[in-house]
């Protein structure tokens, strides 16, 4: 009898172990056990597993996942567009996170693989899907991670004397030009550290704009990737920007760009880039 | 010679150049808040005027010239009204070599200021398709038969777009520089472009008006032409060589736009019956308003965000075969 | 004028995989119409378009006396005026435009026509009968309206020695009997007309006759000849016949 009512405790403590979790599509995914064997496809997912202590747990990522360093020893299953279905299916992996737009869901799905949506694009969405990977993951660390997060943000906030608030800021992500708008994540960014973007958010996150609005807006910093920084100033009319005239253009590597571009857990870091850049601490070879 | 055909030419040349006028003054008007009055502005604008709109404005003129100009010399070589400049590959090998500057740039920055960025993305775009013409005379052994001239352009041109695919492909980073590179944009259009596309224009308009007749003489066909005296070889390489030089130079400044160096020259030829030394002119002028127009939409319609130009000059001219095929039956 | 017009020794021709003229010798006379006639595939064209140096081929070719080779584009141009069979093309072009590129040899590069070209532009289109659509795309025009403006621009060249490949396609039976007396006028002022004809008929009221068969030349003579009439009758396998009508020779299917 006793051996009946164990066995019967011991049923009812599996289920107890398994996980509903909703994603980005509304799907309800049940995971009986937590996951040991995980591919990413999506970097700011990649970074977020290995916050919550989980790294040794990927057995896959996609090609731009590459931080942190652990990561890059792993294989690499294709981009975003493009994942090598299967290089992932021979993986086995328990669960694969992507985002909802990746093509390869369907596929995955029909071969029997467990998929979770999750793309984080502004800050409360890296909050959100934060404590959805703790969640997949059977951890507990995704509230105290993200507190260290938020507490980061703000005081890189505070770092900025008084005087810096309000600086007008011009952030290009790629030639075009396309900028980061107010409503992007970067522009969420420079909103929390007191700076005023020049790109409303109205036009959406990432505008292709005509360069005669940047002259007109007249910006005091400009943040740009070193990659594009080539020849600014030789833009029709660039010359009288105000950041060009006084040398505040903030030239990124493309290690810092993966930070500022990645709604993820490095937010912090990104946020004291950022500062830096405003305090005039961050200047690359400049133009 | 009837009055009624005294001038038609000339007429239609006369309202292109009117267009191009309005067209000047609207894309001077057209900024990054849309339509600006001109009068009444304060002194500080007028850098913006001079400095960012006139060169975009009198650039995006002066590419569609030549790429109208280009179109119309290649349907006259080629016999064929669908020809377009870019038959012989410059479209594909300028996008080649733009994606190549891009990832030569991407891998360090070193090169971003060093080789690279003297070269800049119009010397790369302008050496890759000059080089792709180059190859494709080399595949079709010189300029003896137009057909084979024509396969070897349309192979040339298939396997540059493949590469720069490939490419794109390698180092996705470079997507985004390329696609603006790819649908068009006059957006860092300065002086010095424009003097760059002053400088092709006038010789090619000058050498291919000077070989108007040999291009009247091909129309009548190789034989016809021959008998005339004209000297096949030597008019074909130097026809091809203003094409590619055409096509190369405006590729390079304002990127890939679709249709003008088809469409211009049917245009003039709805208007008017010419003959090339009318024909090329027009085409020129035809091209260039189609693409200031263009242009000037583009900036206009969603400031301060921009439409690519190609996009806008795929669905002008679309629309206007559309309505040609529907008027008169082919 | 006597003498000749063009002449080739040893012309070799290959088209493609074949051979199509071998090793021909002719010399044709000048201020005479010569037709040549002969089976389909004979080479008739191919003879035409190797004297008025349209093709490459090896053997000697001699206009007027000199060597072809020896001519510049120019000058062979305002010797040596060309019609050519099926010439398709140009459909934007007005006629009096396409009948002004005649003058092409004539013309500097740029530079507008002179009074000269547009006197030569008015005679050939008054000759042909062609004035009352030169203000007409070429596309626009009938068969036998086209050929005519074509024809036109043959003769606005003003070239001594006019080559002409099946003259009459598309021409009704008055304007075949203008082109009879275009090319007797054309003739009678000292010039040279030679022309491939597969309208036997009409060949036979040329002056002399090239008569081909299979790459060669089977019989050069007069039309008026009975050696000539069995040269023909012998090409085309006895199937055709010439007879004597009203004074002229006609050749018909027997």
């Amino acid at each position: 009898m006793t051996k009946w009512l164990f066995s019967l405790l011991w049923l009812c403590a599996v289920p107890v172990q398994a996980l509903t979790i909703v994603d980005d599509r509304g799907v309800a995914v049940e995971l009986a056990r937590p996951p040991q064997r995980i591919v990413s496809l999506l970097p700011s997912l990649t970074e977020m597993v290995c916050e919550l202590h989980a790294c040794d747990r990927l057995v896959g990522v996609d090609s731009y996942s590459n931080w942190p360093a652990a990561v890059q020893k792993l294989p690499h299953v294709g981009g975003l567009e493009d994942a090598n279905i299967e290089v992932i299916v021979s993986l086995r992996p328990d669960v694969v996170l992507l985002s909802a737009s990746s093509r390869a869901l369907a596929r995955l799905k029909g071969l029997g693989l467990k998929v979770v949506a999750l793309e984080p694009k502004t800050q409360a969405d890296v909050q959100r899907v934060l404590r959805q990977v703790g969640q997949v993951l059977q951890v507990p660390d995704a509230p105290a991670l993200w507190t260290r997060i938020d507490q980061g943000v703000n005081a890189a906030a505070r770092s900025l004397p008084a005087a810096l608030r309000g600086t007008t800021v011009y952030f290009e992500v790629d030639g075009g030009p396309y900028a980061a708008s107010e409503s992007s994540f970067i522009g969420e960014m420079l909103t929390r550290l007191g700076a005023a973007n020049v790109v409303p958010g109205a036009l959406g996150p990432f505008p292709k704009l005509n360069p005669e609005f940047v002259v007109r807006a007249d910006p005091q910093v400009i943040m740009i990737s070193d990659r594009h920084a080539q020849a600014l100033q030789d833009r029709p009319g660039w010359s009288r920007i105000r950041a060009i005239r006084d040398g505040r253009v903030c030239l990124f590597t493309p290690a810092q760009g993966d930070v500022l571009v990645r709604p993820g857990p490095r937010m912090a870091e990104a946020a004291q880039l950022m500062a830096q850049c405003l305090q005039g601490r961050l200047k690359g070879k400049g133009p | 010679m009837s009055a009624a055909r005294i001038g038609a030419a000339p007429g239609l040349g006369l309202l292109l150049l009117a267009a191009t006028a309005l067209l000047c003054i609207g894309g001077v008007a057209v900024g990054s808040l849309g339509w600006e009055p001109l009068w009444g502005r304060a002194g500080g604008a007028s850098s913006i005027l001079w400095e960012i709109r006139l060169p975009r404005t009198l650039g995006a003129w002066l590419a569609g010239a030549l790429l109208g100009l280009a179109g119309a010399i290649a349907q006259g070589l080629f016999r064929n009204p669908l020809a377009d400049p870019y038959l012989l590959g410059s479209a594909t090998g300028a996008s080649f070599g733009v994606a190549l500057l891009l990832v030569a740039v991407g891998m360090s920055p070193v090169s971003a200021s060093g080789w690279a960025a003297h070269l800049g993305l119009t010397g790369a775009a302008f050496v890759g398709a000059v080089l792709a013409v180059l190859l494709t005379l080399a595949l079709a052994k010189g300029v003896q038969q137009t057909l084979r001239l024509l396969l070897a352009g349309v192979v040339v041109g298939m396997v540059f777009g493949a590469l720069a695919a490939l490419v794109m492909f390698l180092a996705p980073d470079i997507m985004r520089s390329m696609q603006a590179f790819l649908l068009g944009t006059t957006a860092f259009l300065g002086w010095p472009g424009v003097a760059l596309l002053g400088l092709v224009f006038v010789p090619s308009l000058a050498v291919a008006l000077a070989l108007s007749r040999a291009l009247d003489a091909l129309s009548l066909g190789e034989s016809t032409a021959m008998s005339l005296g004209v000297a096949l070889t030597p008019v074909r390489i130097v026809l091809v060589g203003a094409m590619a030089l055409a096509t190369g130079a405006a590729v390079a400044q304002v990127g890939l736009i679709a249709f003008i160096g088809l469409v211009a020259p049917h245009l003039v030829r709805a208007a008017v019956k010419p003959t090339h030394r009318w024909l090329l002119p027009l085409a020129a002028l035809a091209g260039g308003v189609l693409l200031l127009g263009a242009d000037v939409l583009a900036r206009g319609l969603l400031a301060p965000q921009e439409l690519p130009v190609g996009v806008l000059t795929a669905v002008l001219g679309g629309g206007y075969l559309i309505w040609l095929m529907h008027r008169r039956p082919m | 004028m006597s003498g000749i017009a063009v002449s080739a020794e040893g012309l070799r021709v290959t088209l493609g995989a074949g051979e199509v003229l071998h090793g021909i010798d002719v010399a044709l006379p000048a201020g005479r119409w010569t037709a040549v006639v002969g089976p389909n595939g004979a080479g008739k064209t191919t003879l035409l378009r190797a004297l008025a140096q349209l093709l490459p081929h090896r053997g000697r070719v001699s206009l007027a006396g000199r060597d072809a080779s020896a001519w510049n584009h120019r000058q062979r141009a305002q010797q040596v005026a060309w019609l050519g069979q099926n010439e398709s093309g140009a459909e934007d072009l007005l006629a009096r435009d396409v009948v002004m590129l005649g003058r092409l040899p004539h013309q500097a590069w740029l530079g507008a026509p002179s009074a000269q070209d547009h006197a030569a532009v008015e005679a050939a289109m008054r000759q042909t009968q062609c004035r009352d659509w030169r203000d007409r795309p070429l596309g626009s025009l009938s068969g036998g309206e086209r050929q005519r403006v074509l024809l036109a621009r043959a003769l606005a060249v003003g070239a001594p020695l006019l080559l002409m490949d099946e003259p009459l396609a598309n021409l009704d039976p008055p304007h075949q009997a203008d082109w009879l007396r275009i090319v007797r006028d054309h003739v009678a002022v000292g010039g040279t007309a030679v022309t491939v004809l597969h309208e036997i008929t009409m060949a036979l009221h040329a002056d002399e006759m090239v008569v081909m068969d299979a790459g060669r030349i089977a019989h050069q003579g007069r039309c008026d000849q009975p050696a000539t009439h069995q040269a023909l009758e012998r090409v085309f396998d006895r199937r055709l016949t010439v007879h004597s009508l009203a004074g002229q020779w006609v050749a018909l299917p027997s």
